[in-house]
């Protein structure tokens, strides 16, 4: 066996990677050869210098706080999911039999279907959406006139702003904002039903239908993302895309959306 | 509560004790991945919410920090999309090439026992510097293989390679490594400047076929 078959293999030999037969091989070759001897110190020695240079650094205390609240929410999603299909449609096929059967079919969709993957970008201004909504910034403009709205979007954001309205009288529009979502302009109009709140967010960007699922719910087009166990329903039209979330059940946001009116 | 609940809590109670004493080696990888806290933190909880999902698919009895690593190498690969570039030029023709016998004995001696904690500390952050010049597969491979110490089968499911090639790569990982430490060590006059011994790579299989032929 010669010196520089051991010296290239003197890695693998150190990991203990080699065949037992060849292992012994090397060992009776390092035995007598004080060269050799000398690389395999260095290769040691330099493999302990290696871990103590690159080695283990401790995760920051919140990383984990932060990845316990994301699994909160699966799990959250998972009960949900699964007493959705138990309970919900029976109170469902009472009031709106149509519905109640679309309901049920998303609501199957939901459960079986895999997450899938949607570039970082949009996921980004996806969990914007449900941020935004969950952090309730102020109204800038309060109040259920329409009309106050639209002005005091005028010049804020470059395409001009309706709120949407809804065959539901119990939903009602109770304020404003200018936002932005990811970088993009945007405006969070700020809805109740009876006692809970929606926001919708009407913004410019095709991107974030792209890998959003779809679905038809009352003869409209409806797009929808998962995130997090949370879903985010979109309606498009005229160039602008508005996203709903609220805290509602699935089968509503899924109704608000397909009824909202947002072509004039 | 319901017998559904009770499951959910239960599989999560689990995977948390699971994962707990792996999140130390997920982040530390993900940081000299990304070389950015920020990045490092959110590849993290990426690769935890996928194997979270995904936790039924894990098989019992293998090891369940490679099983998280190669679930982050993928989330990294998908992320950055730079590996398969960088790869071509780590693996590929373009490819420099690695001799054997990069260091002389001088220089082995003086960097396998450095004089004194002032130089040993000299040498930790030139390999920490040395490490960062690496491509995204070579800091890989040394990170596998040296910080984790998983084993060749191991680090081939992760990065999703065949064994032969794990070795091949972290062999020029590692002379990488070494020759820019070298480089770096003379420059600050470490070492001597000194001649290299440049071999050809000598095959393994040929020595074991040599010795099968001889009665």
């Amino acid at each position: 066996m010669s010196c520089k078959l051991v010296r290239r293999h003197l890695g693998a030999f150190v990991d203990g990677e080699l065949d037992p037969a060849t292992q012994i091989e090397f060992e009776r070759h390092l035995e007598a050869c004080p060269g050799c001897q000398e690389h395999l110190a260095f290769e040691g020695s330099f493999r302990m210098q290696t871990r103590d240079s690159v080695g283990r650094v401790q995760a920051p205390e919140h990383l984990w706080e932060r990845t316990l609240r994301r699994l909160d929410e699966i799990d959250q999603a998972k009960a949900e999911h699964a007493s959705w299909v138990e309970v919900r449609p029976m109170r469902w096929r009472h009031a709106w039999p149509i519905a109640a059967a679309a309901a049920a079919i998303l609501i199957i969709g939901g459960v079986v279907g895999l997450p899938k993957r949607s570039d970082y970008q949009s996921a980004g201004m996806l969990q914007d959406v449900v941020n935004l909504h969950t952090q309730a910034l102020p109204s800038d403009v309060q109040g259920e006139a329409p009309g106050e709205v639209v002005r005091y979007f005028q010049g804020k954001t470059p395409f001009p702003v309706r709120p949407a309205q809804f065959e539901e009288p119990s939903v009602k529009l109770v304020g404003a904002r200018y936002i932005t979502v990811g970088t993009r302009p945007a405006a969070a109009l700020y809805y109740i039903h009876n006692g809970r709140r929606i926001t919708l967010l009407v913004f410019q960007s095709p991107d974030i239908v792209r890998n959003a699922q779809r679905t038809h719910v009352g003869g409209r087009e409806v797009y929808y993302h998962d995130v997090g166990g949370n879903v985010v329903t979109i309606r498009q039209h005229g160039g602008l895309s508005y996203a709903f979330f609220g805290d509602l059940d699935r089968p509503m946001l899924f109704q608000l959306a397909a009824n909202a009116r947002v072509a004039y | 509560m319901p017998k559904k609940e009770r499951k959910i809590a239960a599989t999560r109670r689990l995977f948390e004790g699971e994962v707990r004493p792996h999140l130390d080696a997920l982040y530390s990888t993900a940081l000299r991945l990304t070389r950015s806290p920020v990045d490092a933190e959110d590849l993290v909880q990426d690769t935890l919410v996928r194997a979270y999902r995904f936790y039924d698919r894990f098989e019992a009895g293998t090891n369940f920090k490679a099983w998280l690593l190669r679930i982050q190498m993928n989330a990294f690969v998908n992320r950055y999309r730079r590996a398969a570039r960088e790869r071509q030029v780590f693996d590929g023709p373009m490819a420099a090439p690695v001799g054997e016998g990069v260091m002389s004995r001088s220089t082995m001696r003086g960097l396998t026992d450095p004089v004194g904690d002032a130089q040993r500390q000299i040498i930790a952050r030139e390999i920490s510097r040395a490490f960062e010049e690496l491509s995204d597969d070579a800091r890989a491979m040394v990170l596998l293989a040296d910080v984790e110490e998983l084993s060749y089968k191991e680090i081939a499911e992760v990065i999703g390679c065949p064994i032969g090639t794990v070795m091949s790569r972290l062999h020029r990982a590692r002379k990488q490594l070494q020759s820019s430490l070298r480089h770096h060590a003379v420059q600050l006059g470490i070492v001597d400047t000194d001649e290299d011994e440049v071999d050809d790579p000598v095959s393994l299989e040929a020595f074991r076929s040599r010795k099968a032929v001889k009665p």
